[in-house]
């Protein structure tokens, strides 16, 4: 496959002039390896243990925030206008409406029985198919029985849409009193999940020489990156779901949606290279 | 103001300046540049300065993958200095349907 990137462009601040030109100095000085190096000629010194001492630098990868604008026109209509897109494996189905379900939280479903008093999760789980549901902010995240394919989807994402939107256009809570009224702090979130990451998940994943770390919280949704033998692993997605989400939810059960936000193919030891 | 040396970005950890560069990386201005990669990309970033900082306001990027039609990326505020670099690469967009 031929992967072209088209073009970049990017957009500095002039809000501080802090910014610097890069220097001249060659890369050799900074470790970092440089595709300006003139090539290494066939009587270059053999390459020794010494020579191999010292690796090039590792840049720390940082994640910009994405700019969606993934409703488009949709966005600002007065309808209530809803869009599915259905994840790449077809295990879950993201629903974004341009509507606010849950502003600033996240509350997970597991069951039909969960969704007792929440009259949206309730005529969620009217359909058989729905196995769990994941509301935050603007989006509803739905698992389901049966076919996995992107294309099974779509008859249920219809009748999820229909639901969801007459739920909205009827005026009715969304959620129940409970919910809203029960919601911790942030700071309670983060010591508790703390808490399960520190006595449980690490200890767990360490066997393996992985390492989960808690990156951000907000509302009650969480964000985790992981490391070591974990970033990269072909298992990290089993990990994840079966593992990391399991121990949150049994202990922390008021924690609504868990982010990874780990880049598998970078890092300086990723094991899936 | 201009470039001292070629932005550089890299793809799956290797590093390259951009092609076709325009514009700079001083206050206020906006970098331009491209890059045609005959590899699959299973990472994608855009490398800080040797020295200093830059502030950047923000990142759009313009993909043209084989058996994928064009598509774009936008990325917010992010700061970048030698010690830095920031993930461009984003996946082609899923299929979406108004439901």
């Amino acid at each position: 496959m031929t992967s072209i990137l088209k073009t970049l462009s990017a957009l500095f601040s002039d809000s501080k002039s802090e910014i610097n030109m890069p220097s001249a100095k060659p890369a050799e000085e900074n470790n970092m390896p440089s595709t300006n190096q003139e090539p290494v000629s066939s009587t270059a010194e053999e390459p020794t243990a010494e020579n191999f001492s010292e690796p090039p630098a590792q840049r720390r990868i940082i994640q910009a925030p994405v700019l969606v604008e993934s409703l488009g026109e949709g966005q600002a209509s007065e309808k209530v206008f809803i869009k599915a897109e259905p994840a790449e494996n077809g295990d879950q189905c993201k629903l974004m409406v341009n509507r606010s379900l849950f502003a600033g939280y996240s509350w997970f479903f597991k069951d039909f029985e969960s969704a007792a008093g929440s009259p949206l999760a309730e005529k969620i789980f009217s359909s058989d198919l729905v196995d769990t549901l994941l509301i935050h902010n603007s989006t509803a995240i739905v698992t389901k029985f049966g076919g996995k394919m992107q294309g099974d989807w779509l008859p249920l994402a219809k009748e999820l849409g229909q639901i969801i939107r007459e739920v909205l256009e009827s005026g009715s809570p969304l959620l129940s009193d409970d919910i809203i009224k029960n919601l911790p702090p942030e700071e309670q979130v983060r010591k508790d999940i703390q808490k399960v990451i520190d006595t449980e998940v690490n200890p767990g994943v360490a066997a393996h020489g992985g390492k989960i770390v808690l990156t951000s919280v907000t509302g009650n949704s969480v964000t985790i990156q992981m490391g070591g033998g974990c970033q990269g692993c072909s298992a990290a997605d089993l990990t994840l779901k079966q593992g990391i989400h399991s121990s949150f939810r049994k202990a922390v059960p008021y924690v609504g949606a868990i982010y990874d936000e780990t880049d598998h193919a970078a890092g300086m030891n990723p094991y899936y290279s | 103001m201009g470039l001292a040396e070629p932005v550089h970005f890299t793809i799956n950890g290797h590093k390259l300046p951009f092609d076709d560069f325009k514009g700079g990386t001083g206050a206020g201005e906006t970098f331009e540049g491209e890059f045609e990669i005959r590899s699959f990309a299973h990472s994608l970033t855009l490398v800080g300065p040797e020295s200093g900082s830059w502030k950047i306001r923000k990142i759009h990027v313009d993909y043209d993958c084989e058996n994928t039609p064009p598509y774009s990326a936008t990325f917010g505020e992010v700061a970048l200095d030698e010690t830095t670099e920031v993930n461009i690469w984003q996946d082609p967009p899923l299929p979406t349907w108004d439901v």
